[in-house]
Protein backbone atom coordinates (compact mmCIF):
# COMPACT_ATOMS: atom_id res chain seq x y z
CA UNK A 1 0.00 0.00 0.00
CA UNK A 2 1.60 2.99 -0.53
CA UNK A 3 0.82 6.53 0.70
CA UNK A 4 -1.59 7.91 -1.45
CA UNK A 5 -3.80 4.74 -1.84
CA UNK A 6 -6.90 5.82 -0.13
CA UNK A 7 -7.54 3.42 3.01
CA UNK A 8 -11.36 2.84 1.81
CA UNK A 9 -11.99 3.41 -1.90
CA UNK A 10 -15.73 2.92 -3.57
CA UNK A 11 -15.53 3.32 -7.32
CA UNK A 12 -18.94 4.05 -9.30
CA UNK A 13 -21.08 2.19 -6.40
CA UNK A 14 -24.29 0.49 -7.91
CA UNK A 15 -27.09 -0.86 -5.03
CA UNK A 16 -30.91 -2.13 -6.16
CA UNK A 17 -33.32 -3.48 -4.17
CA UNK A 18 -35.31 -5.28 -5.90
CA UNK A 19 -36.04 -3.07 -9.41
CA UNK A 20 -35.35 0.38 -6.85
CA UNK A 21 -31.86 1.55 -7.34
CA UNK A 22 -30.54 2.74 -4.41
CA UNK A 23 -27.14 4.03 -5.01
CA UNK A 24 -26.13 4.83 -8.81
CA UNK A 25 -22.00 5.51 -9.86
CA UNK A 26 -21.17 6.62 -6.41
CA UNK A 27 -17.73 7.09 -5.53
CA UNK A 28 -16.12 8.10 -3.05
CA UNK A 29 -12.25 7.76 -0.72
CA UNK A 30 -11.63 8.24 2.81
CA UNK A 31 -8.01 8.00 3.32
CA UNK A 32 -6.36 7.45 6.52
CA UNK A 33 -6.92 9.23 9.67
CA UNK A 34 -9.67 11.36 8.49
CA UNK A 35 -13.14 12.39 9.21
CA UNK A 36 -15.49 12.13 6.63
CA UNK A 37 -18.85 12.83 6.15
CA UNK A 38 -21.76 12.35 4.12
CA UNK A 39 -24.83 14.21 4.32
CA UNK A 40 -28.56 13.97 3.03
CA UNK A 41 -31.80 13.81 3.74
CA UNK A 42 -33.89 10.76 4.52
CA UNK A 43 -34.06 8.23 1.59
CA UNK A 44 -30.66 9.96 0.08
CA UNK A 45 -29.11 6.67 0.20
CA UNK A 46 -26.97 7.10 3.06
CA UNK A 47 -27.61 4.01 5.54
CA UNK A 48 -27.59 1.42 2.30
CA UNK A 49 -24.07 3.10 1.44
CA UNK A 50 -22.98 1.93 5.26
CA UNK A 51 -24.60 -1.49 5.03
CA UNK A 52 -22.62 -1.95 1.49
CA UNK A 53 -19.08 -0.97 2.71
CA UNK A 54 -19.95 -3.86 5.62
CA UNK A 55 -21.04 -6.12 2.59
CA UNK A 56 -24.65 -6.50 4.62
CA UNK A 57 -26.09 -5.45 1.24
CA UNK A 58 -24.06 -6.54 -1.86
CA UNK A 59 -24.26 -4.10 -4.56
CA UNK A 60 -25.30 -4.62 -8.43
CA UNK A 61 -21.88 -3.12 -9.55
CA UNK A 62 -18.44 -0.86 -9.21
CA UNK A 63 -16.16 -1.50 -6.58
CA UNK A 64 -15.54 -1.21 -2.83
CA UNK A 65 -11.58 -1.31 -1.79
CA UNK A 66 -10.28 -1.34 1.54
CA UNK A 67 -6.41 -1.15 1.99
CA UNK A 68 -5.76 -2.26 -1.25
CA UNK A 69 -8.13 -5.01 -1.52
CA UNK A 70 -11.33 -5.78 -2.56
CA UNK A 71 -13.83 -5.70 -0.05
CA UNK A 72 -14.80 -9.38 1.29
CA UNK A 73 -18.00 -10.69 0.78
CA UNK A 74 -19.10 -11.79 4.58
CA UNK A 75 -19.79 -8.94 6.83
CA UNK A 76 -17.67 -11.00 9.67
CA UNK A 77 -14.89 -11.00 7.41
CA UNK A 78 -15.25 -7.49 6.43
CA UNK A 79 -15.44 -6.97 10.56
CA UNK A 80 -11.84 -8.75 11.09
CA UNK A 81 -10.46 -6.69 8.30
CA UNK A 82 -11.45 -3.20 10.26
CA UNK A 83 -14.31 -2.24 9.16
CA UNK A 84 -17.26 -1.41 11.67
CA UNK A 85 -20.39 0.19 11.76
CA UNK A 86 -22.37 1.68 14.34
CA UNK A 87 -26.04 1.27 13.22
CA UNK A 88 -28.72 3.75 12.55
CA UNK A 89 -31.40 3.73 15.61
CA UNK A 90 -28.32 2.35 17.88
CA UNK A 91 -29.71 -1.53 17.63
CA UNK A 92 -28.45 -2.07 20.59
CA UNK A 93 -29.20 -5.88 22.14
CA UNK A 94 -31.20 -4.89 24.99
CA UNK A 95 -32.23 -7.63 27.08
CA UNK A 96 -28.36 -7.97 27.48
CA UNK A 97 -26.46 -6.50 29.75
CA UNK A 98 -23.38 -3.21 28.85
CA UNK A 99 -20.79 -5.93 29.55
CA UNK A 100 -22.60 -8.41 26.92
CA UNK A 101 -23.13 -5.91 24.59
CA UNK A 102 -19.25 -4.92 24.56
CA UNK A 103 -18.22 -8.52 24.36
CA UNK A 104 -20.52 -9.19 20.89
CA UNK A 105 -18.42 -6.07 19.92
CA UNK A 106 -15.59 -8.00 20.05
CA UNK A 107 -16.59 -11.37 18.50
CA UNK A 108 -14.14 -11.96 15.87
CA UNK A 109 -10.95 -11.14 18.14
CA UNK A 110 -9.60 -13.99 19.78
CA UNK A 111 -6.96 -11.92 22.18
CA UNK A 112 -9.06 -12.55 25.41
CA UNK A 113 -6.75 -11.07 27.46
CA UNK A 114 -6.54 -7.56 25.70
CA UNK A 115 -10.23 -7.65 24.64
CA UNK A 116 -10.72 -6.47 29.06
CA UNK A 117 -8.30 -3.57 28.48
CA UNK A 118 -9.76 -2.68 25.30
CA UNK A 119 -13.20 -2.60 27.23
CA UNK A 120 -11.36 -0.45 30.28
CA UNK A 121 -10.30 2.20 26.92
CA UNK A 122 -14.44 2.44 26.17
CA UNK A 123 -14.35 2.61 30.00
CA UNK A 124 -12.47 6.08 30.43
CA UNK A 125 -13.92 7.39 27.22
CA UNK A 126 -17.56 6.89 28.60
CA UNK A 127 -17.75 6.25 32.27
CA UNK A 128 -21.25 6.22 32.29
CA UNK A 129 -21.42 2.63 30.88
CA UNK A 130 -19.14 1.25 33.50
CA UNK A 131 -21.73 2.30 35.95
CA UNK A 132 -24.50 0.36 34.19
CA UNK A 133 -22.08 -2.36 33.02
CA UNK A 134 -24.21 -5.27 34.74
CA UNK A 135 -27.73 -3.47 33.70
CA UNK A 136 -29.56 -4.61 30.78
CA UNK A 137 -28.80 -2.72 27.36
CA UNK A 138 -32.30 -1.63 26.51
CA UNK A 139 -33.28 0.21 30.16
CA UNK A 140 -30.70 2.33 29.26
CA UNK A 141 -31.31 6.15 28.07
CA UNK A 142 -30.78 7.06 24.76
CA UNK A 143 -28.02 8.86 25.19
CA UNK A 144 -26.52 6.00 26.85
CA UNK A 145 -27.22 3.56 24.55
CA UNK A 146 -25.55 5.61 21.71
CA UNK A 147 -22.23 5.74 23.75
CA UNK A 148 -23.57 1.82 24.09
CA UNK A 149 -23.57 1.61 20.47
CA UNK A 150 -19.99 3.32 19.65
CA UNK A 151 -18.26 1.48 22.61
CA UNK A 152 -19.84 -1.84 21.12
CA UNK A 153 -18.45 -0.87 17.34
CA UNK A 154 -14.77 0.07 18.85
CA UNK A 155 -14.85 -3.51 20.98
CA UNK A 156 -13.51 -4.90 17.52
CA UNK A 157 -10.34 -2.64 17.46
CA UNK A 158 -11.55 -1.24 13.86
CA UNK A 159 -9.59 0.42 11.39
CA UNK A 160 -12.05 2.22 10.17
CA UNK A 161 -15.05 3.40 12.27
CA UNK A 162 -18.44 4.08 10.85
CA UNK A 163 -21.55 6.29 12.37
CA UNK A 164 -24.81 6.15 10.93
CA UNK A 165 -26.71 9.17 12.27
CA UNK A 166 -24.99 8.94 15.86
CA UNK A 167 -27.15 12.34 16.93
CA UNK A 168 -30.64 10.84 15.85
CA UNK A 169 -33.27 11.22 18.56
CA UNK A 170 -31.12 12.39 21.29
CA UNK A 171 -31.00 15.83 23.25
CA UNK A 172 -28.53 19.11 22.18
CA UNK A 173 -26.46 18.57 24.95
CA UNK A 174 -25.86 14.69 24.35
CA UNK A 175 -24.92 15.73 20.62
CA UNK A 176 -22.64 17.52 21.36
CA UNK A 177 -20.66 15.35 24.00
CA UNK A 178 -20.91 12.53 21.29
CA UNK A 179 -19.44 14.79 18.12
CA UNK A 180 -16.40 15.86 20.83
CA UNK A 181 -15.85 12.17 21.20
CA UNK A 182 -15.77 11.45 17.75
CA UNK A 183 -13.32 13.87 17.03
CA UNK A 184 -11.48 12.99 20.37
CA UNK A 185 -10.95 9.66 19.00
CA UNK A 186 -10.27 10.51 15.56
CA UNK A 187 -7.21 13.12 16.98
CA UNK A 188 -6.06 11.62 19.91
CA UNK A 189 -6.33 7.60 18.72
CA UNK A 190 -6.05 8.34 14.76
CA UNK A 191 -8.79 6.52 14.06
CA UNK A 192 -10.41 6.86 10.74
CA UNK A 193 -14.27 7.41 10.93
CA UNK A 194 -17.14 7.93 8.53
CA UNK A 195 -19.97 9.69 9.41
CA UNK A 196 -23.23 9.91 8.08
CA UNK A 197 -25.24 12.41 9.33
CA UNK A 198 -28.71 14.62 8.83
CA UNK A 199 -27.33 16.79 11.23
CA UNK A 200 -25.30 18.42 8.43
CA UNK A 201 -24.24 21.80 10.33
CA UNK A 202 -22.71 19.54 12.72
CA UNK A 203 -20.95 17.05 10.62
CA UNK A 204 -19.72 19.35 8.24
CA UNK A 205 -17.92 21.15 11.19
CA UNK A 206 -16.14 17.93 12.17
CA UNK A 207 -15.17 16.86 9.01
CA UNK A 208 -12.07 17.15 6.81
CA UNK A 209 -13.91 16.30 3.50
CA UNK A 210 -17.78 15.65 3.04
CA UNK A 211 -20.08 14.17 0.25
CA UNK A 212 -23.32 15.18 -0.59
CA UNK A 213 -25.98 12.31 -1.50
CA UNK A 214 -29.16 12.90 -3.16
CA UNK A 215 -31.62 10.68 -4.47
CA UNK A 216 -28.41 7.95 -4.88
CA UNK A 217 -25.50 9.64 -6.27
CA UNK A 218 -22.68 12.22 -4.62
CA UNK A 219 -24.34 15.70 -5.88
CA UNK A 220 -21.22 17.57 -4.07
CA UNK A 221 -18.31 17.11 -2.53
CA UNK A 222 -15.28 19.04 -0.87
CA UNK A 223 -14.01 20.64 2.16
CA UNK A 224 -16.18 20.61 5.11
CA UNK A 225 -15.44 24.49 5.94
CA UNK A 226 -16.31 24.65 1.97
CA UNK A 227 -19.69 23.30 1.91
CA UNK A 228 -20.63 24.51 5.50
CA UNK A 229 -20.26 27.93 3.18
CA UNK A 230 -22.24 26.29 -0.18
CA UNK A 231 -25.53 28.88 -1.08
CA UNK A 232 -26.73 25.07 -2.22
CA UNK A 233 -25.88 23.45 1.10
CA UNK A 234 -26.93 26.19 3.49
CA UNK A 235 -30.22 26.30 1.81
CA UNK A 236 -31.35 23.04 1.22
CA UNK A 237 -29.20 20.92 4.41
CA UNK A 238 -28.24 23.89 6.95
CA UNK A 239 -32.06 25.46 6.53
CA UNK A 240 -30.48 29.33 5.93
CA UNK A 241 -32.13 30.73 3.30
CA UNK A 242 -30.81 33.87 1.63
CA UNK B 1 -49.46 -41.27 48.94
CA UNK B 2 -47.34 -43.38 47.31
CA UNK B 3 -48.92 -43.64 44.31
CA UNK B 4 -48.63 -39.81 44.02
CA UNK B 5 -45.14 -39.92 44.44
CA UNK B 6 -44.64 -42.55 42.34
CA UNK B 7 -46.83 -40.43 39.58
CA UNK B 8 -44.74 -37.14 39.90
CA UNK B 9 -41.58 -39.14 39.22
CA UNK B 10 -42.83 -40.63 36.21
CA UNK B 11 -44.07 -36.69 35.08
CA UNK B 12 -41.09 -35.18 35.57
CA UNK B 13 -39.44 -37.94 34.17
CA UNK B 14 -41.61 -37.36 31.25
CA UNK B 15 -41.24 -33.89 31.57
CA UNK B 16 -38.00 -33.57 31.14
CA UNK B 17 -38.03 -35.66 27.97
CA UNK B 18 -40.91 -32.95 26.49
CA UNK B 19 -37.75 -30.12 28.05
CA UNK B 20 -35.48 -31.19 25.54
CA UNK B 21 -37.85 -31.23 22.64
CA UNK B 22 -39.61 -27.60 23.37
CA UNK B 23 -36.01 -26.06 24.07
CA UNK B 24 -35.39 -27.63 20.55
CA UNK B 25 -38.06 -26.06 19.32
CA UNK B 26 -37.64 -22.87 21.49
CA UNK B 27 -33.89 -22.28 19.92
CA UNK B 28 -34.74 -22.41 16.81
CA UNK B 29 -37.85 -20.48 16.93
CA UNK B 30 -36.42 -17.76 19.08
CA UNK B 31 -33.20 -17.51 16.56
CA UNK B 32 -35.38 -18.35 13.23
CA UNK B 33 -38.59 -17.33 13.57
CA UNK B 34 -40.16 -20.81 12.19
CA UNK B 35 -41.41 -23.53 13.76
CA UNK B 36 -39.18 -26.70 12.96
CA UNK B 37 -41.67 -29.20 12.28
CA UNK B 38 -38.64 -31.63 10.74
CA UNK B 39 -37.85 -32.47 14.63
CA UNK B 40 -40.50 -34.96 14.81
CA UNK B 41 -38.82 -36.73 12.22
CA UNK B 42 -35.13 -36.36 13.69
CA UNK B 43 -36.65 -37.77 17.56
CA UNK B 44 -38.03 -40.59 15.12
CA UNK B 45 -34.65 -40.92 13.28
CA UNK B 46 -32.26 -40.91 16.76
CA UNK B 47 -34.57 -43.92 18.26
CA UNK B 48 -34.57 -46.17 15.52
CA UNK B 49 -30.49 -45.11 15.28
CA UNK B 50 -29.82 -46.31 18.78
CA UNK B 51 -32.07 -49.14 18.49
CA UNK B 52 -30.32 -50.23 15.27
CA UNK B 53 -27.04 -49.91 17.45
CA UNK B 54 -28.33 -52.01 19.84
CA UNK B 55 -29.75 -54.66 17.63
CA UNK B 56 -27.74 -54.94 14.36
CA UNK B 57 -24.20 -53.63 16.03
CA UNK B 58 -24.36 -55.35 19.50
CA UNK B 59 -23.46 -51.81 20.32
CA UNK B 60 -23.75 -51.34 24.32
CA UNK B 61 -26.49 -49.17 25.58
CA UNK B 62 -24.17 -45.90 25.78
CA UNK B 63 -22.49 -46.30 22.53
CA UNK B 64 -25.33 -46.88 20.76
CA UNK B 65 -26.57 -43.43 21.68
CA UNK B 66 -23.94 -41.86 21.03
CA UNK B 67 -23.94 -43.35 17.44
CA UNK B 68 -27.43 -41.90 17.38
CA UNK B 69 -26.73 -38.37 18.78
CA UNK B 70 -23.67 -38.08 15.85
CA UNK B 71 -26.04 -39.45 13.59
CA UNK B 72 -29.02 -37.02 14.22
CA UNK B 73 -26.50 -34.33 14.45
CA UNK B 74 -25.71 -34.72 10.81
CA UNK B 75 -28.84 -34.80 9.76
CA UNK B 76 -30.16 -31.96 11.68
CA UNK B 77 -27.45 -30.17 10.03
CA UNK B 78 -27.66 -31.46 6.86
CA UNK B 79 -31.19 -30.24 6.87
CA UNK B 80 -30.25 -26.68 7.43
CA UNK B 81 -27.62 -26.91 4.47
CA UNK B 82 -29.78 -28.28 1.87
CA UNK B 83 -33.45 -27.07 3.17
CA UNK B 84 -33.02 -24.08 5.03
CA UNK B 85 -30.42 -22.07 4.47
CA UNK B 86 -30.89 -21.93 0.29
CA UNK B 87 -34.44 -20.35 1.65
CA UNK B 88 -32.79 -17.97 4.12
CA UNK B 89 -30.30 -16.39 1.66
CA UNK B 90 -32.62 -15.64 -0.67
CA UNK B 91 -34.88 -14.32 2.20
CA UNK B 92 -37.96 -16.67 1.76
CA UNK B 93 -40.96 -15.92 3.84
CA UNK B 94 -40.82 -17.99 7.32
CA UNK B 95 -43.70 -19.70 6.17
CA UNK B 96 -41.63 -21.11 3.32
CA UNK B 97 -39.24 -22.68 6.18
CA UNK B 98 -41.75 -24.38 7.84
CA UNK B 99 -43.49 -25.98 5.05
CA UNK B 100 -39.66 -26.93 4.19
CA UNK B 101 -39.51 -28.62 7.46
CA UNK B 102 -42.70 -30.58 7.39
CA UNK B 103 -41.26 -31.81 3.88
CA UNK B 104 -38.04 -32.88 5.53
CA UNK B 105 -40.46 -34.36 8.61
CA UNK B 106 -42.58 -36.70 5.84
CA UNK B 107 -38.98 -37.56 3.82
CA UNK B 108 -37.90 -39.00 6.68
CA UNK B 109 -40.77 -40.53 8.58
CA UNK B 110 -41.37 -42.40 5.75
CA UNK B 111 -37.83 -43.24 4.83
CA UNK B 112 -37.70 -44.98 8.39
CA UNK B 113 -41.29 -46.30 8.00
CA UNK B 114 -39.95 -48.28 4.18
CA UNK B 115 -36.84 -49.54 5.72
CA UNK B 116 -37.65 -50.63 9.59
CA UNK B 117 -41.88 -51.11 8.83
CA UNK B 118 -44.41 -49.56 11.02
CA UNK B 119 -44.47 -51.56 13.93
CA UNK B 120 -44.04 -50.97 17.40
CA UNK B 121 -41.10 -52.09 19.03
CA UNK B 122 -39.84 -52.23 22.36
CA UNK B 123 -36.46 -50.97 22.90
CA UNK B 124 -33.91 -53.24 23.92
CA UNK B 125 -32.63 -52.29 26.59
CA UNK B 126 -32.42 -54.83 29.94
CA UNK B 127 -35.45 -55.07 32.56
CA UNK B 128 -34.56 -52.32 34.92
CA UNK B 129 -35.91 -53.39 38.21
CA UNK B 130 -37.28 -50.20 40.39
CA UNK B 131 -35.69 -49.36 43.29
CA UNK B 132 -38.12 -48.91 46.44
CA UNK B 133 -37.09 -45.67 48.48
CA UNK B 134 -39.22 -46.17 51.57
CA UNK B 135 -42.20 -48.38 49.43
CA UNK B 136 -42.31 -45.79 46.73
CA UNK B 137 -41.24 -47.97 43.09
CA UNK B 138 -39.39 -45.56 41.12
CA UNK B 139 -37.88 -46.42 37.81
CA UNK B 140 -34.44 -46.70 37.10
CA UNK B 141 -35.63 -45.40 33.57
CA UNK B 142 -37.36 -42.50 34.93
CA UNK B 143 -34.72 -41.49 36.83
CA UNK B 144 -32.25 -41.90 34.12
CA UNK B 145 -34.08 -40.21 31.47
CA UNK B 146 -34.46 -37.29 34.07
CA UNK B 147 -31.50 -37.02 34.53
CA UNK B 148 -29.75 -37.09 31.70
CA UNK B 149 -31.96 -35.04 30.67
CA UNK B 150 -31.62 -32.45 33.20
CA UNK B 151 -27.97 -32.58 32.67
CA UNK B 152 -28.28 -32.17 29.02
CA UNK B 153 -30.46 -28.74 29.52
CA UNK B 154 -27.88 -27.44 32.03
CA UNK B 155 -24.78 -28.05 29.64
CA UNK B 156 -27.08 -26.05 26.87
CA UNK B 157 -27.60 -23.32 29.70
CA UNK B 158 -23.96 -23.10 30.38
CA UNK B 159 -22.88 -22.87 26.53
CA UNK B 160 -25.59 -20.61 26.02
CA UNK B 161 -24.95 -17.92 28.80
CA UNK B 162 -21.03 -18.62 29.74
CA UNK B 163 -19.26 -19.16 25.87
CA UNK B 164 -18.78 -17.04 23.23
CA UNK B 165 -20.75 -19.05 21.06
CA UNK B 166 -23.43 -19.39 23.54
CA UNK B 167 -23.29 -14.98 22.86
CA UNK B 168 -23.36 -14.95 19.08
CA UNK B 169 -26.47 -17.22 19.68
CA UNK B 170 -28.35 -15.36 21.80
CA UNK B 171 -27.39 -11.56 19.94
CA UNK B 172 -28.33 -13.49 16.75
CA UNK B 173 -31.77 -14.65 18.46
CA UNK B 174 -32.54 -11.00 19.13
CA UNK B 175 -31.57 -9.38 16.29
CA UNK B 176 -29.82 -11.38 13.35
CA UNK B 177 -28.76 -8.40 11.02
CA UNK B 178 -27.23 -6.33 14.14
CA UNK B 179 -25.44 -9.58 15.43
CA UNK B 180 -23.55 -10.09 11.60
CA UNK B 181 -22.84 -6.40 12.29
CA UNK B 182 -20.64 -7.81 15.15
CA UNK B 183 -18.80 -10.10 12.83
CA UNK B 184 -21.31 -12.95 14.13
CA UNK B 185 -21.37 -15.47 11.39
CA UNK B 186 -24.68 -16.70 10.82
CA UNK B 187 -23.98 -19.63 9.12
CA UNK B 188 -22.00 -20.55 11.87
CA UNK B 189 -24.61 -20.04 13.96
CA UNK B 190 -27.35 -21.89 11.97
CA UNK B 191 -25.03 -25.23 12.29
CA UNK B 192 -24.09 -24.82 16.33
CA UNK B 193 -28.44 -24.75 16.90
CA UNK B 194 -29.17 -27.32 14.56
CA UNK B 195 -26.15 -29.21 16.25
CA UNK B 196 -27.66 -28.59 19.10
CA UNK B 197 -31.09 -29.42 18.18
CA UNK B 198 -29.63 -32.76 16.58
CA UNK B 199 -28.32 -33.82 20.36
CA UNK B 200 -32.07 -33.01 22.24
CA UNK B 201 -34.08 -34.82 19.63
CA UNK B 202 -31.62 -38.01 19.67
CA UNK B 203 -31.71 -38.10 23.65
CA UNK B 204 -35.67 -37.34 23.83
CA UNK B 205 -35.69 -39.95 21.15
CA UNK B 206 -34.17 -42.50 22.95
CA UNK B 207 -35.60 -42.15 26.12
CA UNK B 208 -39.33 -41.97 24.57
CA UNK B 209 -38.18 -44.65 22.64
CA UNK B 210 -37.42 -46.36 26.53
CA UNK B 211 -40.45 -45.48 27.86
CA UNK B 212 -42.87 -46.35 25.22
CA UNK B 213 -41.70 -47.92 22.12
CA UNK B 214 -39.84 -47.30 19.00
CA UNK B 215 -41.94 -46.60 16.12
CA UNK B 216 -41.48 -44.42 12.50
CA UNK B 217 -44.92 -41.91 14.09
CA UNK B 218 -43.37 -41.26 17.64
CA UNK B 219 -42.18 -38.09 16.36
CA UNK B 220 -45.95 -37.25 16.65
CA UNK B 221 -45.35 -37.12 20.43
CA UNK B 222 -43.10 -33.16 19.57
CA UNK B 223 -46.75 -31.81 19.41
CA UNK B 224 -46.74 -31.67 23.22
CA UNK B 225 -43.73 -30.39 23.44
CA UNK B 226 -45.41 -27.50 21.40
CA UNK B 227 -48.01 -27.24 23.83
CA UNK B 228 -45.44 -27.14 26.48
CA UNK B 229 -43.50 -24.32 24.85
CA UNK B 230 -46.69 -22.22 24.48
CA UNK B 231 -47.95 -22.74 27.42
CA UNK B 232 -44.69 -21.59 29.03
CA UNK B 233 -44.09 -18.89 26.72
CA UNK B 234 -42.93 -19.32 22.70
CA UNK B 235 -39.55 -18.93 21.85
CA UNK B 236 -38.39 -18.73 26.01
CA UNK B 237 -35.87 -21.62 26.75
CA UNK B 238 -36.47 -21.26 30.75
CA UNK B 239 -40.57 -21.21 29.72
CA UNK B 240 -40.43 -23.98 27.44
CA UNK B 241 -38.58 -26.38 30.68
CA UNK B 242 -41.79 -25.14 33.16
CA UNK B 243 -44.32 -25.48 30.33
CA UNK B 244 -42.88 -28.85 30.19
CA UNK B 245 -42.62 -29.87 33.50
CA UNK B 246 -46.11 -28.60 33.91
CA UNK B 247 -47.37 -30.64 30.93
CA UNK B 248 -45.17 -33.70 32.10
CA UNK B 249 -47.04 -33.89 35.53
CA UNK B 250 -50.78 -33.12 34.37
CA UNK B 251 -50.12 -35.55 32.14
CA UNK B 252 -49.09 -38.71 34.60
CA UNK B 253 -51.41 -37.08 37.12
CA UNK B 254 -54.49 -37.60 34.91
CA UNK B 255 -53.37 -40.98 33.19
CA UNK B 256 -52.79 -42.42 37.42
CA UNK B 257 -56.44 -40.72 38.65
CA UNK B 258 -58.39 -40.19 35.74
CA UNK B 259 -57.88 -42.61 32.63
CA UNK B 260 -54.81 -42.64 30.27
CA UNK B 261 -57.61 -41.83 27.40
CA UNK B 262 -58.46 -38.90 28.51
CA UNK B 263 -54.72 -38.07 28.93
CA UNK B 264 -54.85 -36.19 25.52
CA UNK B 265 -57.81 -34.28 25.96
CA UNK B 266 -56.45 -32.75 29.27
CA UNK B 267 -53.60 -31.71 26.95
CA UNK B 268 -55.23 -29.55 25.21
CA UNK B 269 -57.89 -28.12 27.24
CA UNK B 270 -55.14 -27.40 29.42
CA UNK B 271 -53.53 -25.63 26.40
CA UNK B 272 -57.05 -23.92 25.52
CA UNK B 273 -57.32 -22.71 29.03
CA UNK B 274 -53.97 -21.01 29.65
CA UNK B 275 -54.09 -19.36 26.36
CA UNK B 276 -57.67 -17.98 27.56
CA UNK B 277 -56.06 -16.34 30.24
CA UNK B 278 -52.41 -15.93 29.02
CA UNK B 279 -52.46 -15.10 25.75
CA UNK B 280 -48.23 -15.31 25.67
CA UNK B 281 -47.90 -18.68 27.32
CA UNK B 282 -47.68 -18.26 31.43
CA UNK B 283 -44.21 -17.07 31.31
CA UNK B 284 -44.57 -14.91 27.55
CA UNK B 285 -42.13 -11.71 28.19
CA UNK B 286 -42.01 -8.62 25.68
CA UNK B 287 -40.89 -9.91 22.22
CA UNK B 288 -37.65 -8.57 22.38
CA UNK B 289 -36.55 -10.81 25.36
CA UNK B 290 -35.78 -14.52 23.96
CA UNK B 291 -33.89 -17.16 24.73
Amino acid sequence: MTETTPMLDIKDLVVHYGGICALNQVSLHVNKGEIISVIGANGAGKSTLMKSIVAVKSFTSGAITFEGQPLKKEPHDVIKDGITLAPEGRRIFSPLSVRENLMAGAYTRTDRREIESTMEEIFELFPRLKERINQRGGTLSGGEQQMLAVGRALMSRPKLLMLDEPSLGLAPIVINLMFETIVRLNQQLGLTILLVEQNASLALEICQRAYVLKTGTINMEGTGQDLLHDERVMQSYLGIAK
Amino acid sequence: MELFIQQLVSGISIGAIYSLLAVGYALVYSVYNFTNWAFDGFMAFGAFMAFTGITSLFMPFWLAALLSIVLTVILSVGTEKLAYNPLRVRKAPRLFMMISAMGVNLATVNIINLIYGGTFRKFPVDNLQPIFIKGVSIGRMDLMAGGISFGVLALLWIFLYRTKWGLGIRASSIDILTASLMGINNNAVAMIVFAITGVLSSVAGVFYGIKYAVFPMMGVVTIKAMIASIVGGLGSLPAAIVGSMILGILETLVSGYISSTYRDLFSFLFLIIILLFFPNGLMGKSSDEKL
